[in-house]
């Protein structure tokens, strides 16, 4: 096993959760992403010597779902929605603004590492459409132009952790629902931030 | 027997068993619905939709695919409505706009179902415009198979079959929707011992098999249903070759044996059949190099040299080596030559590899393979099958996976069946018997071993796990599991005709037709059709090479045996040899051993001649002719009828069907099979004693009891490991060696060690170590092997471009020296 | 006009805290879950069954029938669904971050009725944010005893695990669910014979339930089945959760009964179209279902049945309004690509079909569109779901299929003319 030990606790501690071991797969592909960024070949094999998985059964499971990326990821994924609704209230333009403001087309990576773009289907966050998540922390309600000043501000600050609140106040418009209260925590990669799965970070500002 | 019931199908009432698939329950009855994802050795998956049908229900007609619906009473079930037949259209319509126009240069044309059904089922046209999806094209994805994205219409047999069936899950379907293919994991090839049978089962041109592809179109094939000769198992297979070349074997679907699936050793194990190293003209060894020679001057010499000897020293003089790779036909032509014409009982099949001729030919109650499926727990102690015989490992793991049945494994690594394994008992080389001992005590932890064995019927399969272990053991094994509930025993020996050559009395004990030497009326009846014969037990292979050593025999006749390469000591093997005064080889190839001889005469392989064979369980088989034998190459028994002939004391064999109406006369065991029997009655072959037949010999394995047990546990010499010797499923033997695609893939010589152990002589993963054993010393690179228990090592047996280590319990493992100049 | 709030009560009245344990007690949290822990199995499945409650998860089957199918072997399990994908849908988002306490008592009471001592609440992957707070409210619930080895102080224990989903909309249908939680491809299998409730998780007798529906269970207990169906209309029991998004003015989740018409919904509820544009068509009940037009159908009643007979459905309560500057072959190729992009790939209709429809549409969307392609369109949804009925029938192994159709015919059946001007004239005529 190559993971460091804190991160071989987590991973048993999630294999507990269940009554079979294979069901733990899924959560481990988060660890796994955590500990390189994206979802490597190594992390995969790792994986599967965990669930009793065969390497090609985890590459088959990780590959399924649209989370699980299997190519170098920047440190901010932005992925902005074009489903009906987004698409109704001008998600493509929002779209495009992105894609002209960090240089990467949807689908890619810049060479430094610091942007991954990519359209994405309903983020459930219709009543504020259009809507963005930078590392799958949401901001509802963006323009254009307040998407361009998003990336513009991930580009100049380089927050190691970005806090969906913080990002929603300063480039978010119409939101789904009163979110009512204020989080601190923030997502700290191209990965869910979730505090079983060790992916939370305490966001600064 | 399931209950019946009675359904319609397209307005015509048959009578299914309840709860059958519809798809197969209207197949039986004379109605094809079509489909790609159903196989009928798999779980069905309803996933290509092919088989969409209406059928009628209380709620309304239903449009549901037949091959996951069972059939009720009273269903009634229209394959080619007009919904169904626009449902039918329609997904082969969407199957055919993404795959490739390829087939001019495909390999399944001809022999495809996604041609056939669209022909049969489909529109006229596509309708499609838009841009195909492509994928490089084609990828290897083993040394054996390539796989082809574009053509894949994703109905997952092969995903499947290498999951459940193989219990290799190395390819997967990988990404999601449109994008969904079918992949491996970088660096870990489809390297599964059974990847063959996804070429054979996926219905368009996917997967193709290196050793076939762009070679003929099944239409130029000629197709001859046989058995393999490739293990002991003798599944059927259906040969197929082109202008006198065997290019293809099929697995042949059956309940008896394989059920339609292969080994790749099996499927692709043809190679060797139309190798160039194959012997064409009789060889006599001149100042030590061989010369061609006519068969008039090499058989004089044969029966010259032979003569001398026999008049010299007497019969007893000449060993017989061989037989187990031929026909019964070519085995009892061998016992025949050996008793009746030279007057010796130093015959052998076995290679001082395997069990007491007794127990392998009489051990009784003796199980078939479909018992294995009715069995409430099997106990599998016996090499690794998926190793030595890939068809009956398949059948266990089936069993263990999909019946429920509860297997307890003992073996000194680990094996294919561990992941199936009720219980796995792994145990030292040489300490086999002391675990048997506590097992039968059934205390501690063997308590719970003993209880998952209590549940009947057992059927044991019962082997020499490596080459180092007491042959004795499998025997006490035998007897152990004997005294279970409804037990019955499957004795196991790899090579592919054993069974029938100890049938045939090729051993030093056992006289044609499961009689023994100190049958006396057994030896009269055989003696009014032979002549005498030596009435004693006679020396085995070990024996006789020993004998040749010691000056004690002169003489060797080798049939199809290599005993410089399959005989475990190594040393006594060649020492034999060499001391001989006359050796003969009857052989395919110039091998180890047949190069040592003064004489060597050319054989007719597999496939060039017409026969029986006898499998594991006594189920006999026919073999058939389907390519002639490369230049003059000859039958086996006509070799020894022509050698018998100027000796003095002809065969008297009319052609290879006498032979075997002879053996049904003489053979008590094998009294009514015929030729005629086994091509139109008995598809499945027949298990002898058949019919009204009686088998004279019943063996009755001893059981030993734990003293006697302890006494025959070994354990090395101090400082020593134990060595386990295991056969792998591609190695150096002489058929893998012409079969140059799977020679390629035999792992070569290593050491396996547990990393505890590898930790002390301190050497790590790919290590260059010492290996000394009594008979040789040898240098190998390292393996890591967790599964080991501590204090072995594990060196695959017969391995290229590796020397004999002898069959010695105790091995010295040692890092090497570094030599400073 | 006021309708009364079950569902969202207590995050409207108390926002700061709705999401904690103390609220959720000070608000009379936990007692009906309780209750229930002395009710027998029986009794609380009457009890659901008598409250009318339908799943919330779009495919509206009565959640105590469901519970009543339950097989009898041993461990049972219950899994939550939140992963909730459906274009337009964003209730039990709301749900999840603002209230989650009144799903983890539902979680309870339907484990407890279901004999269940191992739950799962399966969130998707995009929502990061509310599975911290249902996380945040299970350890609180851990904490308090009210999860975990005895429960309330009883002998019964119950874990509930919290799992996060990867990004596929088909692990919402329940046996995908099952397949992803077991660490496989969130495939849909096969019913028969692979019913969750005889062959679940684990091959074992499993519920899955949608998160709105689960929510529902501590009102009935609470309230008992009569009150809780009044709440409703007729045989539409309960309150409902729409989530209305598009044109309108006032898009976002609305607690509401049954029974008033797509006008009050759209006009006064959520306030109308926006810049006062004209209604053009919406989606009555998520991407999947076949579109609603002004002409024909303001005036119906919001009731399963007449949206049913009206040949659509509410499906997980999703509105998605489209104002005249929405351009329909846009929007339906929209609808088409988001399920070929979703489309799991077993099956050949849906994987090659909802693609193929996909290339037409954007193909006339692009200009390039052919005459013939109007009736093609067509004839390969007819293929994917034969006759074009509703009920949609499937050639399909899951509902996805189907659903990708419903967009196409909606456009065949109401936009005709402006899809074959799309086509005659080489692109949009809204320009």
């Amino acid at each position: 096993m190559t993971w460091p030990p804190d991160v071989q606790e987590r991973a048993k501690e999630l294999i507990g959760r269940y009554p079979d071991p294979k069901s733990a797969v899924m959560p481990l592909l988060y660890l796994a992403m955590r500990q390189d960024g994206y979802l490597t070949e190594a992390g995969m094999r790792e994986v599967a010597g965990w669930t009793g998985h065969s390497p090609a059964q985890v590459q088959s499971v990780a590959t399924f779902y649209g989370m699980f990326k299997t190519e170098p990821l920047g440190k901010y994924l932005v992925s902005v929605c074009t489903s009906i609704s987004c698409m109704l209230l001008g998600g493509d333009a929002v779209l495009s603004a992105v894609e002209d403001e960090t240089g990467v087309p949807h689908g890619e990576t810049d060479a430094e590492g610091l942007f991954s773009v990519e359209h994405v289907e309903c983020l459930g966050a219709c009543g504020g459409a259009p809507a963005v998540q930078v590392n799958y922390e949401l901001v509802e309600g963006s323009t254009p132009d307040q998407v361009r000043a998003l990336c513009r501000w991930l580009t100049g600050e380089r927050p190691d952790a970005v806090n969906t609140d913080d990002m929603q106040d300063r480039f978010g418009g119409r939101r789904s629902f009163d979110w009512a209260i204020t989080e601190t925590d923030g997502a700290i990669g191209p990965f869910p931030a979730f505090g079983p799965y060790g992916t939370v970070g305490e966001a600064d500002g | 027997m399931a209950d019946l019931v009675k359904i319609t199908v397209d307005g015509r009432e048959i009578e299914v068993p309840a709860g059958e698939l519809v798809i197969k329950a209207a197949q039986d009855n004379g109605t094809y619905i079509p489909r790609f994802c159903w196989h009928p050795r798999m779980k069905e998956v309803g996933m290509c939709r092919m088989c969409l049908v209406e059928i009628e229900t209380p709620r309304g007609t239903i449009l549901t695919t037949s091959c996951t619906t069972s059939a009720a009473a009273g269903m009634v079930v229209h394959t080619a409505s007009e919904t169904a037949k626009k449902a039918q259209e329609g997904i082969l319509e969407f199957l055919l706009i993404n795959h490739p126009l390829d087939c001019p240069v495909c390999d399944k044309g001809g022999e495809c179902p996604l041609q056939d059904q669209t022909v049969a089922y489909g529109p006229g046209e596509s309708r499609f415009v838009e841009e195909k999806r492509h994928f490089e094209k084609p990828i290897p994805i083993s040394d054996l198979v390539f796989l082809d994205r574009e053509r894949c219409i994703l109905c997952a047999r092969c995903t499947r079959f290498a999951d459940e069936i193989a219990g290799d899950p190395l390819i997967e379907f990988k990404e999601r929707g449109n994008y969904t293919q079918v992949q491996t994991f970088p660096d870990l090839p489809f390297s599964s011992y059974f990847s063959g049978n996804t070429v054979q089962i996926c219905p368009v041109g996917a997967l193709t098999a290196s050793a076939y592809r762009f070679k003929a179109r099944p239409w130029d094939l000629r197709v001859v249903e046989s058995s393999c000769s490739h293990c002991s198992v003798g599944c059927r297979i259906a040969v197929e070759s082109s202008q006198n070349d065997v290019l293809r074997f099929n697995g042949v679907d059956n309940d008896a044996t394989n059920r339609g699936w292969l080994s790749d050793k099996c499927r692709f194990g043809f190679e060797f059949i139309g190798s160039e190293n194959r012997l064409r003209t009789p060889l006599i060894k001149v100042d030590g190099e061989f010369q061609e020679a006519t068969w008039g001057d090499a058989l004089d010499l044969v029966a010259e040299r032979l003569g001398a000897i026999i008049t010299e020293h007497g019969g007893e003089a000449v060993g017989g080596i061989g037989g187990a790779r031929g026909t019964n036909e070519d085995a009892y032509a061998f016992g025949k030559f050996m008793r009746g014409v030279v007057g010796s009982n130093h015959l052998d099949a076995q290679l001082d590899d395997g069990l007491d001729a007794r127990f392998l030919a009489g051990v009784s109650p003796r199980a078939e393979i479909g018992d294995l499926d009715r069995a409430g727990a099997i106990l599998l102690w016996a090499p690794d099958l998926k190793e030595e015989s890939g068809s009956l490992y398949l059948r266990v793991r089936h069993a263990a996976q999909d019946r429920g049945t509860r297997l307890v494994v003992a073996h000194p690594r680990r094996t294919g069946l561990d992941d199936r394994a009720t219980h796995k008992l792994t145990y030292r080389p040489g300490e086999g018997p002391a675990l048997l001992a506590d097992l039968v005590a059934g205390e501690g932890d063997y308590a719970a071993v003993l209880e998952t064995l209590s549940e009947g019927p057992v059927v044991a399969i019962v082997g020499r796990t490596g080459l180092t272990e007491q042959p004795e053991l499998a025997e006490a094994v035998a007897a152990f599991a004997l005294s279970l509930p409804d037990a019955k025993v499957l004795p196991f020996a790899r090579r592919s005709n054993t069974f029938g050559a100890l049938d045939m009395g090729v051993a030093p004990t056992l006289l044609p037709g499961r009689a023994t030497t100190d049958d006396a009326e057994a030896t009269a009846q055989l003696e009014a059709v032979w002549g005498p014969i030596p009435t004693h037990e006679g020396r085995g292979t070990h024996g006789i090479l020993q004998g040749l050593a010691d000056g004690d025999l002169k003489g060797l006749v080798l049939l199809g045996a290599d005993p410089m390469r399959d005989v475990p000591d190594g040393t006594l093997a060649r020492q034999g040899i060499e001391s001989a005064d006359f050796v003969v080889a009857i052989d395919l190839f110039l091998t180890d051993s047949s190069e040592m001889a003064d004489v060597v005469l050319p054989a007719e392989a597999f496939s060039e001649k017409e026969g029986t064979v006898t499998n594991l369980e006594g189920r006999v088989q026919k073999v058939n002719r389907v390519v002639t034998g490369p230049g003059q190459s000859q039958a086996d028994w006509t070799i020894l009828d022509d050698i018998a002939r100027r000796l003095g004391k002809p065969l008297a064999f009319a052609s290879a069907e006498a032979i075997s109406k002879e053996i049904a006369d003489v053979a008590p065991a094998y009294v009514g099979i015929s030729w005629e029997l086994l091509d139109w009655d008995e598809k499945d072959g027949a298990v002898v004693p058949y019919g009204a037949a009686i088998q004279p010999l019943i063996y009755h394995p001893a059981a030993l009891g734990k003293k006697a047990l302890q006494a025959m546990s070994q354990k090395p010499s101090s400082g020593a490991l134990a060595l386990h010797l295991a056969r792998t499923l591609y190695d150096d033997g002489v058929l893998m060696r012409n079969s140059l695609s799977l020679h390629a893939l035999a792992p070569g010589g290593a050491v396996y060690l547990h990393p505890e152990d590898a930790g002390r002589i301190g050497v790590s993963e790919g290590a260059l170590v010492e290996v000394k054993t009594v008979d040789a010393a040898l240098r190998l690179p390292t393996v890591l092997d967790p599964s080991l228990a501590t204090g072995v090592a594990f060196v695959p047996f017969n391995q290229p471009w590796t020397p004999s280590l002898g069959a010695a319990l105790s091995v010295v493992v040692a890092a090497r020296k570094e030599v400073r100049a | 006009m006021s309708h009364p709030q079950v569902l969202t009560a207590r995050m409207t009245e108390h926002p700061t805290d709705s999401h904690t344990l103390e609220r959720y007690e000070v608000t009379g949290g936990y007692a009906h879950a309780r209750r229930a822990m002395d009710m027998s199995r029986d009794e609380i499945v009457e009890l659901v069954k008598a409250s009318g409650l339908l799943g919330r998860g779009g495919a509206a089957f009565s959640a105590g029938l469901k519970w009543s199918f339950l097989a009898p072997s041993r461990p049972s399990y219950l899994v939550v669904n939140g992963d909730e994908s459906e274009p337009g849908t964003f209730k039990d988002r709301q749900l999840l971050e603002r209230d989650p306490h009144q799903m983890i008592e539902g979680i309870i009471i339907a484990s407890v009725a279901n004999e269940v001592h191992e739950a799962f609440i399966y969130i998707r992957g995009e929502y990061p944010k509310p599975a911290r707070r249902v996380q945040q409210a299970v350890e609180e619930a851990y904490a308090a005893g009210y999860l975990g080895k005895g429960v309330f102080g009883s002998d019964y224990d119950l874990d509930v695990t919290v799992h996060l989903g990867g990004g596929a909309y088909i692990c919402g249908e329940e046996t995908a669910l099952i397949n992803s939680l077991e660490g496989k491809r969130g495939e849909p299998r096969i019913k028969p014979p692979y019913f969750p409730a005889a062959k679940g998780l684990y091959m074992m007798p499993t519920i899955v339930n949608n998160v709105e529906t689960i929510s529902n269970l501590p009102h009935i207990l609470e309230m008992g089945s009569d009150d809780y169906r009044a709440l409703g209309h007729a045989d539409d029991c309960g309150t409902f959760l729409f989530s209305v998004s598009g044109h309108v003015t006032d898009p976002g989740n609305y607690e509401l009964p049954h029974g008033i018409t797509w006008r009050e919904l759209i006009f006064d509820v959520a306030g109308g179209i926006r810049d006062d544009r004209a209604l053009k068509a919406w989606i009555p009940g998520g991407a999947s279902a076949p579109w609603f037009v002004p002409e024909h159908h303001l005036d119906l009643e919001i009731t399963k049945e007449a949206c049913g007979k009206a040949g659509s459905m509410l499906g997980s309560g999703a509105v998605v309004v489209m104002d005249e500057t929405t351009c329909v072959v846009k929007a339906a190729e929209r609808v088409v690509r988001f399920f070929a992009h979703e489309s799991c790939g077993q099956c050949t209709p849906c994987r090659e079909g909802t693609t193929w429809l996909e290339m037409i549409l954007r193909r006339i969307e692009d200009g390039s569109g052919r005459p013939i392609d109007a009736e093609l369109l067509l004839d390969v949804s007819d293929n994917i779901s034969p006759g074009l009925t509703w009920p949609p029938k499937q050639t399909t192994i899951c509902p996805l299929g189907p659903s990708a159709v419903s967009p196409i015919t909606s456009v065949a059946r109401f936009f005709k003319d402006e899809l074959m001007q799309h086509i005659e004239q080489g692109g949009c005529p809204l320009g």
